[in-house]
């Protein structure tokens, strides 16, 4: 049934594409927007990238010579190194606790109390709504009154970075249940006998893992590239951006300082990079289903 | 094998009811169709029993335990969805298995029991398919063995057929009901479609506005509806709305019935194509053919004649091989014998005409 509808879409395309000409012209502009775009995405790494492996960068185009100093001295500050493993701990942390519980209440409000959707379909907008220093401050407040131990602490950080980067996950999960019609299977999985905790684990896991990795990406990156939050709530917690914040004011003019800057930055791209890739990756053809209802299209249903 | 009770059962959505006070023995072994149109209630009135649902009032019971209040996964049914609802990350032999996994059955045993079903089905080549890799009718069979995997006391299908291409349904609706016998479990069948009804049931319960209108063998259904809705909605069928005079109901020349006791003023007469008796030139009324499609076995001929000034239309159907006599334009004779006219008032609901026949069955 796939097979037809794809192919069904794919003639009434051809009837209406343009002639020859007009074809040359529509893939030569193709070829000018996809160049333009490359560019726009990559020449600021590419800068960034030749500023870290740069001896000086003075007035001409490229650099007036190349060295890896920086990147070794990078790597052999171990106040970066720290900054580095406690992010990536922070981040894996707040995905992972993310996933522990959006998953479970996306589930239970699509299948068993949507009157809860609403709820969190607002508090999901709100890390959008204000700005992470509010936030920040709010959950400060807030801790100082319930648990003013938890105050400056890792953890206090983990539940902050869990409470902005949770829609990202949300959305992304959200999407893939209704691509998968959970509804339908859950309810099937039920008749079969299942316990919630059963069909969770065999049935909506296995059928929503794009939209889980996807969402726990976003809600990596989030928590990766987050500073505000840090600064306010965690003063003790040191991350990347803490450390790259203190490299910009900390600036004495003598060489190497911005350019080690240039080094922590690219690997956060390379880190952030790779994991994409390994998403698309392992979503490969899968993507379609993350939108609602794309399930039904690639099956030919009526909706 | 069990029986299922359902007693003054209601369910009510929000403001809107959907089922009003139903209550309907199945007997065990039995296949219940649930005949209606959408919004009747019937899918509902299946996931009452299901459990996925529950009611606003009244009791069910299956096998005479009392389940209102047991939640689905303890329940002894077995569920068929018209959208299949296979598993998709599971083969098909692993969506077959998947009810009995869960049940913590032994391996062995689990694989004894699939594959007996896979043959049962006829998926046995299919086994290692995934869901997007075989047909709608595989996906249906699937999900059939799937729900019969447990043994239920009950299989629950809904509308299980709707979403397949006529040939394959008629084949499948075959195969649903033999392998039903098979294993002689309880079913209840939720269809629109009252042909699927008659021939897969051994009684077809009809439902209107969350109410069941009558429940009868298929023959009975089809030689003696009930009510007007009854009628109107099993076998195609004549209505033609008519005047009581002098206590009779009459197209002159065609049929000519006495009116049931407490019709109203008009009433409808309602009479099945094949009951049309068409002569070329005969006792009867004259006719004129207007129109001539041909349906295979049978070809339907839609007849206008004139009633005191006024036209009326309605339809024969007759064997093909007769049907060639005539052609669209041809003047005919008609007549109906009157003992395959049933009337009803008319009013506005289609709910049950005093005096014609019993109210609810």
């Amino acid at each position: 049934m796939a097979a037809t509808t794809v192919s069904s879409v794919g003639q009434t395309r051809e009837a209406a594409r343009p002639g020859r000409a007009e074809q040359g012209a529509v893939r030569a502009g193709q070829a000018v927007l996809f160049t333009a775009l490359f560019v726009y995405f990559t020449l600021p790494m590419l800068t960034v990238f030749l500023y870290s492996i740069a001896t000086r960068w003075t007035a001409n185009v490229l650099p007036d010579g190349y060295t890896l100093d920086w990147w070794i001295a990078t790597f052999a500050d171990r106040a970066v190194i720290g900054a580095f493993g406690t992010t990536l701990l922070l981040a894996t942390i707040t995905a992972v606790l993310d996933i522990v519980v959006v998953v479970p209440a996306a589930y239970w409000s699509r299948v068993r109390n949507p009157r809860i959707r609403p709820i969190i379909e607002l508090s999901a907008a709100i890390p959008f709504a204000l700005p992470y220093i509010v936030i920040g401050f709010g959950l400060l407040q807030f801790s100082g009154i319930v648990a003013p131990p938890l105050q400056g602490t890792f953890p206090l950080l983990v539940i902050g970075h869990a409470a902005i980067a949770f829609p990202f996950l949300y959305w992304a999960v959200d999407g893939a249940m209704a691509a998968a019609g959970i509804e339908r299977l859950s309810e099937a999985a039920e008749a079969c006998g299942a316990s919630p905790i059963q069909i969770l684990r065999r049935i909506v896991l296995p059928n929503i893992r794009p939209g889980v990795v996807t969402g726990a990406l976003l809600a990596f990156a989030t928590s990766f590239g987050e500073f505000a939050l840090v600064q306010i709530v965690a003063r003790g917690v040191y991350t990347v951006p803490i450390w790259s914040a203190e490299a910009i004011r900390s600036y004495t003019g003598e060489p190497g300082n911005f350019n080690r800057l240039a080094v922590v930055t690219m690997v956060n791209f390379i880190v952030l990079f790779v994991l994409s890739a390994a998403v698309v990756y392992f979503n490969r053809g899968q993507t379609v289903r993350l939108l609602p209802g794309a399930r039904s299209i690639e099956r030919g249903e009526r909706r | 094998m069990s029986s299922v009770d359902l007693i003054g059962v209601t369910k009510v959505f929000g403001h809107v009811p959907a089922l009003e006070d139903v209550s309907l023995q199945i007997a065990s072994g039995e296949m219940l169709a649930l005949l209606g149109p959408s919004g009747c209630g019937k899918t509902t009135l299946l996931r009452l029993v299901a459990g996925l649902e529950l009611p606003t009032a009244g009791r069910i019971r299956i096998g005479g335990d009392d389940v209102t209040a047991v939640p689905t996964r303890e329940r002894p049914i077995g569920m068929v969805f018209q959208s299949y609802a296979l598993f998709p990350n599971l083969t098909v032999r692993q969506n077959i298995a998947f009810p009995l996994e869960v049940r913590r059955r032994p391996a062995a045993e689990v694989k004894a029991r699939v594959d007996e079903l896979l043959d049962l089905v006829r998926l046995a080549s299919q086994a290692d398919r995934y869901p997007n890799q075989i047909s709608g009718g595989q996906a249906q069979r699937c999900a059939l063995a799937r729900a019969l995997a447990p043994s239920p006391a009950v299989l629950l299908l809904d509308e299980p057929l709707s979403a397949l291409d006529a040939l394959v349904r008629t084949r499948l609706r075959d195969e649903i009901r033999r392998i039903q016998q098979v294993v002689k479990t309880t079913a209840i069948y939720v269809t629109h479609d009252q042909s699927e009804a008659m021939a897969i049931a051994d009684r077809v319960a009809v439902m209107s506005h969350g109410r069941i209108e009558q429940v009868s063998r298929p023959p009975e259904l089809y030689e003696s509806p009930a009510t007007r809705f009854s009628a109107m909605f099993v076998g195609g069928r004549n209505a033609l709305e008519l005047p009581v005079v002098d206590g009779r109901v009459a197209l002159d020349g065609v049929f000519t019935v006495p009116s049931p006791a407490g019709a109203s003023e008009r009433v409808v007469a309602f009479f099945r194509p094949e009951d049309v008796e068409i002569a070329p030139n005969g006792v009867g009324r004259p006719a004129v053919v207007e129109v001539k499609i041909f349906l295979g076995a049978v070809t339907r001929l839609h007849l206008l004649t004139e009633v005191a000034g006024r036209q009326a239309r309605f339809y024969a159907d007759l064997p093909s091989r007769q049907a060639m006599a005539y052609e669209p334009g041809a003047k005919v004779t008609v007549r109906i014998d009157p003992a395959n006219v049933r009337i009803f008032s008319l009013d506005d609901d289609g709910a049950p005409a005093p005096g014609a026949g019993g109210a609810h069955a």
